[in-house]
């Protein structure tokens, strides 16, 4: 549809800054140097069926994010624990938190249930010291109780700047090959 | 980012294409009622999904929508007198039913019965809510009729307009689902619009520039909610309904009517920006509907005789920079449908999205597309129905609601976000 043609007199079809910016025709012209910088995406599963998704994820090629998990050295309910021991990468070395936040442009916590969903608390309280921003990812929901939910999110969102509650585990590729991960 | 191939994967909807089939699915918006007001009135040009048609209303009332171009030389039946139970081109005589049939071909012997052999290609056309609405689909696959409650309530509690968006229908519908552009370009209106102003929420909204997001997959697509901080530690929730492939709805304010969007593409480079009003419970006032009319909401003013809105981008939509500077407006450009369609039309007619940067409060375009192009390949492969055919999909409300903290909103609003007949909408 030509809309200008069958609205303006000949005489009046002289195009303003904004039609002839807005052309397909000066799309070309647009420069095609890169506009962004890297950014350090790190995801950190929060449970053993979320490592397993994140372990599948390492799999594909990335440009800049890194994987890691909080399972293994998570401490039984009620025990302390060290803040430089606990969050490994997916081959098992021990990672120091604050390090990997230090380093961080986005941080993406994957949980598929109520398991070990506490320590978002701790990776959300170092982002938020170091300012970064933080993004949970609920995987699974359709095998989680609303109650389950309920608490799961309850644990998340003092901690997320973003909350997405996906069905498809595939969502998380999508996302960070959007999110130029 | 996304890739090209994704992109033009989805925003290519003419025919042949795999996004084309995903809205050739589905009912559409084709045309406002009040278009063909009356039996014989003049026929009207259509364009959807990259096909031209023309649409007319013949003497029995039957509503007809056909390839718009006569069988015999090509000549657009735009140009046809509607006139005893068909159109006849106005070159050589030929006649069409509602159907496309053609009835008449002057030159021939009516005993030779050539004119049954010559159809033109048609789509149903069907009236509900004001709107006449078509399906482009295989005919076995015809879906039952929609059933969007804006197109169920009696006619003095809605209201509809339509606008021309020159871009492609995915940059417009982006838009709708980026809730967090709301605390920016449409700051200036909360307290100024007549369908806005003086719900409480609007403190809310003004008092917090910087929510938080939860994007919620929905039977028929997303629900995207928006967190703020309300009274006694619990949260204002603002929940926008996404229902593929093109409809989205706006949370309401106040005891204001609840309004949302379709988002049909015209081309690849056009689409048509459908704007709904409604109130579940009652008639839309004088004033309100004054102020739709006026072009105020998510309505526009137009440039007469068309659908074309006055400020466009042949005049630089109008922007006013003493406006923007003393704040009026954010952007300079008036008018809540303006600001959006003036943005969106800057990023040429389909934004190239292998340059974007998107960040993490996107996610609810991310998981839009996410979930269009699954769509698209399940209806591909496996001849799967995509989501929002289903009317219980249909079936739905967006809220703005006040809830405690450790709730999802998916389960402590779930009644909200459905139609709840002679309830009115929840709103804050």
């Amino acid at each position: 549809m030509c809309a200008r043609a069958w609205l303006m007199p000949r005489s009046e079809m002289i195009l303003s800054e904004s039609a002839r910016a807005a052309s397909a025709t000066e799309a070309h012209f647009r420069i095609n140097d890169a506009n962004s910088r890297p950014l350090a995406i790190k995801v950190i599963a929060l449970d053993r069926p979320s490592e397993n998704v994140v372990k599948q994820l390492a799999q594909l090629q990335w440009t800049c994010a890194s994987f890691l998990t909080a399972v293994a050295s998570a401490p039984p309910a009620g025990e302390r624990f060290s803040m430089q021991g606990w969050l490994s990468d997916l081959a098992g070395h021990t990672k120091n938190l604050i390090d990997e936040i230090d380093t961080a442009d986005l941080v993406v916590m994957v949980a598929s249930g109520t398991e070990n969903v506490q320590v978002a608390s701790l990776i959300g309280e170092a982002c938020s010291l170091k300012r970064v921003m933080t993004t949970a990812l609920v995987l699974g929901t359709a095998s989680i109780s609303d109650a389950a939910l309920s608490q799961t999110l309850a644990h998340l969102r003092p901690w997320a700047l973003m909350l997405v509650i996906a069905s498809a585990e595939e969502y998380i590729t999508d996302m960070l090959a959007a999110l130029r991960a | 980012m996304l890739k090209k191939e994704q992109s033009d994967l989805l925003t290519r909807t003419g025919p042949g294409t795999p996004a084309g089939r995903l809205f050739r699915s589905y009912w559409l918006p084709a045309l406002l009622a009040s278009e063909l007001s009356e039996n014989d009135c003049p026929p009207v040009r259509v364009k959807l999904l990259s096909e031209r048609m023309v649409a007319f209303r013949d003497s029995q009332g039957r509503l007809g929508l056909i390839d718009e171009f006569c069988a015999h030389r090509g000549v657009s039946l735009w140009f046809g007198r509607n006139e005893q139970d068909g159109l006849r081109c106005p070159y050589h005589g030929w006649k069409y039913d509602h159907t496309g049939q053609c009835i008449e071909v002057p030159s021939e012997p009516v005993e030779s019965g050539f004119c049954n052999k010559i159809k033109l290609k048609s789509y149903p056309l069907v009236e509900r809510g004001g709107v006449l609405w078509t399906y482009m689909g295989p005919p076995e696959k015809q879906p039952p009729l929609p059933e969007w409650e804006f197109a169920l309530v009696p006619p003095e509690q809605s209201f509809m307009s339509k606008r021309l968006q020159e871009c492609n229908w995915l940059q417009a519908l982006e838009g709708g689902i980026d809730s967090s552009h709301v605390s920016f370009l449409h700051r200036g209106e909360l307290n100024t619009d007549p369908l806005f102003r003086g719900a409480k929420a609007n403190q809310y909204n003004l008092g917090d520039s910087r929510p938080v997001f939860e994007v919620v997959e929905s039977p028929g697509g997303l629900y995207i909610g928006a967190r703020r901080d309300a009274e006694n530690g619990n949260y204002y929730w603002r929940i926008t309904q996404w229902v593929m492939p093109c409809f989205t709805m706006i949370p309401p304010r106040g005891n204001h009517p609840v309004h949302g969007h379709f988002w049909v593409p015209i081309d690849d480079e056009n689409c048509w920006s459908w704007s709904f009003d409604y109130h579940p419970t009652r008639p839309l006032s004088q004033d309100e509907l004054r102020a739709m009319r006026e072009g105020k909401g998510i309505h526009v003013k137009y440039i007469p005789g068309t659908f074309r809105p006055y400020a466009n981008k042949d005049n630089d939509y109008l922007i006013n920079r003493e406006a923007q500077k003393a704040g009026r407006t954010y952007s300079g450009v008036e008018g809540i449908a303006m600001q959006d369609a003036s943005l969106q039309e800057s990023m040429g007619p389909i934004v190239d999205r292998t340059k974007e940067n998107l960040v993490s409060t996107d996610n609810g375009i991310i998981m839009a597309r996410h979930r269009l192009l699954r769509a698209i390949k399940a209806l591909m492969d496996k001849e799967m129905q995509p989501p929002g055919i289903d009317l219980a999909h249909q079936h739905v409300r967006s809220a703005a609601v006040v809830l405690p903290p450790d709730q999802p909103f998916i389960v402590a609003a779930k009644e909200a976000l459905c139609v709840r007949a002679g309830v009115a909408h929840a709103s804050i």
